[in-house]
């Protein structure tokens, strides 16, 4: 419509000129999310600093940088070390200290030790921590490393998915949340959502329920049913048990116990890690990292998926699709872009796999609501994790596509609780915000 | 240029673009699926139902081949049930198939046929791998004597281009560079942009190994536009519907943006023959730059001191250099003039491609001259958001089909 917006937030501006980033220090960048990241902040830092336990790691990790985004620019503005050689030098030269070391509290904290003994009083120190308590890793530390520390959590690969979270802590200072925001949101690109220190902060908490949910559905109805029943249709780029073999069964499982341990809601028993899961682990299966998961290859490089009853694998080609005519009507709608009478099939189909289908969405979309107030403020925080940070259709984007009614009475036939944001709504409410965002791009015809 | 005479406005109400850095073909969807969300997008932005729209007018350039569909006007209907019956045409002139599309609904609002019309471009080009995309590109030159067994025969016609500057006036890669640069980060502010989240540099720009290697002579990766999938949809008003929806909205006539000029020629198909014919002339592609001039002459503004910014198009940087000096932001042949003094930077005198243009913001072929149009309307109503030209006021398009051989050019202003 014709109005007159202004330009460039004068807001962000004050934001980003409060503070200066020049030099940025990254522990572990040998690691996936370390070396990613670490070539995200070359975009917009004159230099960075990728540190690993010994030189030539931190070297495989640039090396690794420079293919991930295919230029070797990134060398340009990138210095490497080893912890013993270098960390107390720059370290103490950083403004911004970047831990993206292995997931476990005690090695984070003897890192963190290291850093408040050498860093600079006024140093940011952040935590790519994608599910540990930043109050827990803050414990112990100085006043002004509380001050200025906080979770940023990108998702990986950093350099392709945008959604990016950020914690603070009890004593994190406001404005530095503020300052990060917008360095983040206007300098790297990223799409920034402020979580609450809670377990699995937003995506991780609805995203792995979700996925969870699935890999207990698995265990009667087998995985290739479940994805393809839990399937790009229904708003997603990758089916939820083929994200597991890639996310890795033990991150998957370091996910869902801290969430079930740490934070019991109505969903609990979905967060629970199926007995099978377990066993299977003891036996290494760790999903793709190691040749298998839910789905693997055998020797002649035919594809296999795991019964988990019996914990033996079976040829794709043997398992019997039943009768899922309702999906292919759904992916044809999608297909032409017609989402929602897509969606609209979607609620309508009968039969107990319809049936299963729409458990799962509806417990999705029901769950994330009602994670309001507490991981987020508002429910376009969650939104915006799940559609940048997943790739899954947005909560909602999904109640919009649907429908208020429909999507009420879906989770009702669920069983499930329906939040007071949808039970209280009026017909016609739009709850999706971000005009911007092309929600078509969620609903895949597969 | 025909003499002009007294014909009704054609006033630009507003549009929509699809995400360019969506691949259609990974969300396993028809290309349909794509003017469908661009129309109905283009209809919800403007504020218009379905049923008011009279006349409808696809852009395209090849879906015969990426899709294996021709007949692209028809798939209207399949957008929304009140388009039954509705008439519809498809335009194609390679990647000005665009333009064309809304010169031909210009013309008949002009004509008085019809008072309210939708214009959509379209391409899905991610069906197929880039060697196979890169052939059916090569149709929009003369397929048989400049194409056909070449790999990537559009990167070494515009490489061409870049000798023919050479040979003339001297080029440097630093200033092509640097229009790939300014182009990649004037991206980055377009949410809708390709290459919004890409890493790219002015030293990558300049770099020459294995992730910047040549397609084409002096053309590198990332002196190329891109491959992409999307549609973009305008509605274009006669003055007579423009009033009567300026009141719908409460906003007056004045504020709407109209097409106050176009420019539109065509040169010779082959390359090497529009070289040929321009040897004893300034300018590289004369009738490019008639083009360019017919539609500010048309406009009523003398000269590009007039216009406030430019959507042009960068099918490579060598296209971006040659519009430089055509447009006459400097004598001919001396565009680095315009780089180096930071001209058509964001911020600078006449910025160009704000959007990130087809480098930056991707190059959906049939598409692209709607989306210039769009991004025109965007800047003169405020709306471009972080890549909003200050106070823009005129707005110029050109958008090319081939190597040089159909262009056409709008001026967009209230």
């Amino acid at each position: 419509m014709l109005s007159t917006t202004s330009t460039a937030s004068g807001k962000s501006a004050d934001l980003l000129g409060s503070r200066e980033i020049k030099h940025v220090v990254v522990l572990g960048a040998n690691g996936a999310m370390g070396l990613g990241s670490g070539a995200l902040f070359t975009t917009a830092v004159p230099r960075v600093t990728f540190l690993a336990r010994t030189k030539e790691k931190a070297d495989g990790g640039l090396a690794a940088a420079v293919k991930m985004v295919r230029s070797s620019t990134v060398a340009n503005r990138v210095d490497t070390g080893s912890y013993d050689a270098d960390f107390d030098r720059v370290v103490a030269e950083a403004d911004l200290i970047f831990e993206a070391v292995t997931e476990q509290l005690d090695l984070k904290q003897q890192f963190f030790d290291r850093i408040d003994a050498v860093r600079r009083p006024d140093s940011i120190v952040a935590t790519v921590t994608s599910g540990l308590s930043i109050n827990q890793l803050a414990e112990g530390r100085s006043d002004s490393f509380r001050k200025n520390f906080l979770g940023l959590h990108f998702f990986n690969p950093p350099n392709v998915i945008v959604g990016t979270e950020l914690i603070a802590g009890k004593d994190t200072d406001p404005k530095l949340v503020d300052f990060l925001d917008a360095f983040c949101t206007v300098r790297l690109g990223r799409a920034m959502v402020r979580t609450a220190d809670t377990a699995g902060f937003a995506g991780n908490r609805i995203g792995f329920k979700v996925l969870n949910e699935c890999a207990i559905l698995a265990e009667e109805h087998g995985p290739l049913l479940i994805d393809e029943l839990v399937g790009p249709y229904t708003g997603r780029a990758m089916t939820p048990l083929a994200t597991i073999d890639l996310v890795g069964w033990d991150i998957h499982r370091a996910i869902v116990d801290n969430i079930y341990e740490l934070a019991p809601d109505e969903a609990h028993e979905t967060l629970k890690l199926p007995q099978y899961m377990a066993e299977l682990m003891e036996k290494g299966v760790l999903g793709r990292k190691t040749g298998g998961g839910f789905f693997g290859k055998d020797d002649g490089g035919g594809r296999i998926v795991l019964d988990p009853k019996t914990q033996n694998y079976a040829p794709k080609s043997s398992i019997a699709r039943p009768d899922l005519a309702f999906i292919d009507t759904i992916s044809n709608l999608h297909r032409v872009g017609r989402y929602e009478d897509g969606m609209k099939a979607f609620t309508e189909a009968s039969g107990p796999y319809a049936a299963i289908a729409q458990k799962v969405i509806a417990g999705y979309i029901s769950y994330s609501f009602h994670r309001v107030g507490e991981v987020t403020d508002d429910i376009s925080g969650i939104d915006r994790i799940m559609g940048f940070g997943f790739n899954w259709a947005p909560p909602s984007v999904l109640v919009d596509t649907i429908g208020l009614k429909p999507t009420i009475k879906m989770i009702e036939k669920a069983g499930l609780p329906v939040p007071p944001a949808l039970a209280n709504a009026q017909e016609g409410t739009k709850f999706f915000d971000d005009p911007q965002v092309n929600v078509g791009k969620f609903f895949v015809a597969a | 240029m025909k003499e002009m005479t007294q014909v009704p406005e054609v006033y630009v109400l507003g549009g929509y673009q699809t995400d360019f850095a969506r691949n259609w073909s990974k969300e396993k969807k028809h290309f349909v699926a794509m003017m469908r969300e661009a129309v109905l997008g283009a209809l919800d932005e403007t504020n218009i139902e379905p049923k008011e729209i009279e006349v409808a007018h696809t852009g395209n350039f090849a879906a015969e081949l990426y899709s294996k569909q021709g007949h692209l006007g028809a798939f209207f209907l399949e957008i929304d049930p009140a388009f039954s019956g509705l008439p519809t045409s498809r335009h194609e002139a390679a990647c000005a198939s665009g333009s064309l599309a809304i010169q031909a609904a210009s013309a008949e609002i002009e004509a008085h046929r019809y008072d309210l019309a939708c214009v959509v471009g379209v391409e899905q080009m991610k069906t197929v791998g880039a060697g196979e995309g890169g052939d059916f590109l090569g149709t929009a030159a003369w397929y048989e004597l400049e194409a056909k067994g070449i790999e990537f025969p559009f990167p070494k016609l515009f490489g061409k281009l870049g000798d023919e500057y050479d040979k003339r006036y001297g080029l440097k890669d630093e200033h092509l560079a640097e229009i790939s640069t300014i182009n990649y980060a004037n991206a980055k502010l377009n949410p809708n942009a390709q290459t919004r989240t890409w890493y790219m540099n002015y030293d990558h720009a300049m770099s020459r190994d294995e992730f910047n290697g040549t397609i084409g002579g002096r053309i590198h990766i990332s002196d190329c536009s891109q491959v992409t999938d999307g549609a973009v949809a305008v509605l274009l008003a006669s003055p007579k519907y423009a009033k009567k929806w300026a009141d719908r909205n409460g906003v007056s006539l004045d504020d709407i943006p109209r097409i106050k000029g176009w420019g539109h020629n065509t040169a010779r198909i082959r390359f090497e023959d529009k070289v040929a014919e321009s040897a004893n002339d300034d300018y590289v592609l004369p009738h490019v730059r008639s083009t360019v001039q017919s539609a500010m002459k048309r406009a009523g503004i003398p000269d590009v001191s007039g216009i406030d910014a430019i959507e042009t198009h960068d099918c490579f940087t060598t296209s971006e250099y040659m519009a430089i000096d055509h447009f006459g932001l400097t004598a001919p042949g001396e565009s680095w003039k315009a780089i180096e003094e930071g001209d058509i930077a964001l911020g600078g005198k006449t910025p160009i491609n704000p959007s990130g243009g087809l480098i930056g913001a991707g190059h959906p072929v049939g598409a692209t001259g709607v989306r210039q149009v769009l991004d025109c309307h965007k800047q003169v109503t405020g709306q471009a958001g972080d890549y909003q030209v200050e106070g823009a006021k005129n707005v110029q398009t050109l958008n090319i089909g081939g190597s040089g051989t159909t262009s056409v050019s709008f001026v967009i202003g209230k």
